[in-house]
């Protein structure tokens, strides 16, 4: 939260700041800020108390929460719940997974089994979008089970009234961080082609934050093409669609793939092009095969978060919710840039939770009072 | 079937409607690249545009022409993208996770792509099961398979022998991976066109009975079809692999429909009436051709499926006028 707090105060400052200092060099001030905001997320995160502390464990005891992923074949989604299995063992809180295959009626017959075996929460975690499964949430509220998202939404985003909290996670953040990456790896100069799929809703807030960077901090860049691709296209579509990009745009220096998986596609484009030297590629998600592909020499960035990290947050937030609690308006986890400066810190092979610290740990138990 | 009994004149007049047929896609594929020359000028028509295209589209080649095997004894095989996963996956999983050398990974591969087809054939020959339905199955038990294997994961780290191999070297300027797109074509050419087994294919695949009655082992051609469908899927696992330095346990899947279109769409071109490697070789390309040219103009991706169908549908409608719309002996 408190990186994406500072994310939003810097790009209002950004916007207003710029007109009054129009006798100054635009591009130098622009590419001053960029270097900034990249330097800040370089650094290790630090952990910060998402609200007050409290103890966790007597608000957990005797409690159940159903996770329900986007799709059990998901590994972002599956390390998340893995470690919120983990992190409920160490509070007393009994959490499962209900498998699935990403499809609706996989989600509505998990939020049926919730309701039918007195499970306290459901955790929609990251994916399952709430508007698909509205009877399913009616009934739930009727029986008692409150229904969590959590990093679904954008902090810009509504959340669906019928949920019982949201935990929304600031994809703009990670849009904002890979546009400035780009103005200041360029010195300004940066011109892009953007990979997204459109029918995801973090999409639009991830995209507009590259805008708003290209916008606030640089003149002179631009995004030369947005390709969106569907999700279940991506293995037949964004190679040759990046492919033909690169062609008919010879002044592109950076593919942003804005979710790291589809980096694999964008490697072998860039490289089949025989761009590699001048295109670079950034991406966002911390994904351990794409940090693989950066100690490789062949993704020059990704900006990460840790599962961890992610797991703990949610559940502290929906706990805050069961204690009369104030939830935090966004889910406290900060972004990370991992590059070849400090891509060893994620281990070899990578890994999802390596390079982020174990500070925020203690943090946690601290402000859960876990002795 | 096609046994000339007319005179002369007609005879001028039927090859003229023969060359249309046969080369009528090439001729199509031709004026595309003009007109998108045209429209792109500088970018379309470059070495470097079409070398891409030349080795990116090679998985999906190396996998329509698996498919014309089976689909000239008369079988289909749906399980051809899953095993081009398995392929991958296998090669993933044994060099990049478990440090084994390429070499016995790529052999392991091979061999679960033998595995594959054997299983089908066993299903399909021996039981009697419709081929659609058994590799429908096998395609679902592969996919689950695959995602245990990698955890869902896609797994990078694979050698860069088999990148270099497959996607760094180049001749003329254009990937190995072409190459061995056209060696396999060139292999399936030369088997159905000139060798006994070849006629053999095809008279399964004209009419059972007929071939059993004429002595041919049917069950051992079908069996053959099927594991060389599935061993030519795990080479395409490989082409893959090799393409994007990684392998990927999800996408393999979605070469099916694409590569059924070219099989099909080859069908009408070159030796109409008939599965031909060429014909599916020109009908990957030609529709990457126009997939390229629409991506470059900056037309939305949707259009390239809309493409991709309409371009099959239009292609075999103007195939059968020309043959008068007579019945096709396939599907």
């Amino acid at each position: 939260m408190q990186s994406t707090c500072r994310i939003t105060v810097l790009a209002l400052a950004s916007t207003f700041l710029v007109p009054f200092a129009a006798h100054a060099d635009p591009v130098a001030e622009g590419l001053a800020r960029a270097t900034q905001i990249v330097e800040e997320h370089r650094a290790v995160p630090t952990f910060q108390a998402p609200g007050e502390s409290f103890d966790i464990r007597a608000v957990a005891a005797g409690k159940k929460m159903l996770s329900i992923p986007n799709t059990s074949s998901n590994q972002f989604l599956k390390g998340i719940i893995r470690r919120e299995i983990e992190v409920g063992k160490e509070i007393g809180l009994e959490v499962r997974e209900w498998e699935n295959q990403g499809q609706p009626n996989q989600w509505v017959q998990g939020i049926e089994y919730a309701i039918a075996n007195d499970f306290d929460i459901v955790d929609l975690i990251s994916g399952v979008n709430p508007a698909v499964i509205e009877p399913q949430l009616e009934a739930a509220k009727a029986a008692g089970v409150q229904v969590f998202t959590s990093h679904f939404y954008d902090p810009s985003q509504e959340a669906n009234p019928l949920l019982a909290g949201d935990l929304p996670f600031s994809f703009y953040g990670q849009g904002w961080i890979m546009g400035n990456w780009a103005i200041h790896k360029t010195e300004g100069a940066a011109n892009v082609i953007v990979v997204k799929s459109d029918e995801v809703p973090p999409t639009e807030p991830l995209v507009r934050g590259i805008r708003d960077a290209f916008e606030q901090n640089c003149p002179n860049c631009t995004i030369l093409t947005e390709i969106n691709v569907g999700i279940t296209e991506w293995g037949t579509k964004i190679q040759p669609a990046v492919q033909a990009a690169l062609l008919s745009n010879p002044t592109a220096n950076y593919v942003f793939p804005i979710y790291d998986s589809m980096s694999q596609f964008v490697v072998p484009a860039v490289e089949l092009t025989g761009r590699g030297e001048m295109v670079k590629i950034a991406t966002g998600n911390g994904t351990p095969f794409v940090l693989d592909f950066i100690r490789e020499g062949r993704v020059e960035m990704d900006v990460g978060e840790s599962l961890d990290w992610v797991a703990r947050a949610t559940i502290d937030g929906y706990m805050r919710k069961l204690a009369g609690l104030e939830m935090p308006e966004e889910l406290a986890v900060p972004l990370y840039i991992f590059d070849e400066t400090n891509i060893e810190t994620a281990g070899t092979p990578a890994e999802a939770n390596k390079g982020y610290g174990d500070e925020y740990v203690a943090g946690f138990h601290e402000n859960w009072q876990l002795k | 079937m096609d046994t000339p009994l007319s005179t002369s004149p007609e005879r001028r007049r039927f090859n003229v409607a023969d060359f249309t047929e046969r080369f009528g896609l090439v001729l199509v594929w031709i004026v595309m690249i003009a007109g998108f020359g045209i429209l792109l000028p500088g970018i379309f028509l470059s070495w470097m545009n079409f070398s891409i295209m030349f080795a990116t589209q090679s998985p999906g080649a190396v996998l329509a022409l698996a498919l014309i095997i089976p689909l000239t004894a008369g079988d289909y095989d749906l399980s051809v993208g899953a095993t081009l996963t398995l392929s991958a996956v296998t090669v993933g999983v044994l060099n990049a996770v478990m440090g084994l050398p390429l070499g016995v990974a790529v052999l392991a591969a091979l061999a679960g792509g033998v595995a594959v087809g054997l299983v089908n054939a066993f299903f399909i020959v021996y039981v009697r099961i419709p081929s659609l339905v058994v590799t429908l199955g096998t395609t679902s038990v592969i996919t689950g398979l695959v995602q245990w294997m990698t955890n869902s994961s896609t797994i990078g780290g694979i050698s860069p022998t088999l990148v270099n191999m497959v996607m760094r070297g180049r001749l003329f300027g254009i990937s190995y991976a072409f190459y061995y797109v056209i060696a396999i074509a060139l292999a399936i050419w030369l088997v159905f066109e000139f060798t006994p087994l070849g006629r053999r294919i095809l008279f399964v695949g004209r009419g059972r009975e007929v071939a059993r009655l004429s002595g041919i082992d049917v069950g051992r051609v079908r069996v053959g079809c099927l594991v060389a469908s599935a061993l030519l899927s795990s080479i395409g696992g490989l082409v893959y692999a090799g393409l994007l330095g990684a392998a990927d346990p999800f996408s393999g899947l979605n070469f099916l429909l694409p590569a059924f279109a070219a099989a099909y769409l080859g069908a009408t071109a070159i030796i109409p009436g008939r599965f031909n490697p060429w014909g599916a070789v020109i009908s990957v390309y030609f529709l990457a051709t126009g997939i390229t040219g629409l991506t470059m103009m900056g037309i939305p991706l949707w259009v390239t499926s809309v493409f991709n169908g309409a371009a099959l549908i239009l292609a075999v409608t103007v195939s059968q006028f020309v043959r008068g719309r007579q019945e096709t002996d396939i599907g």
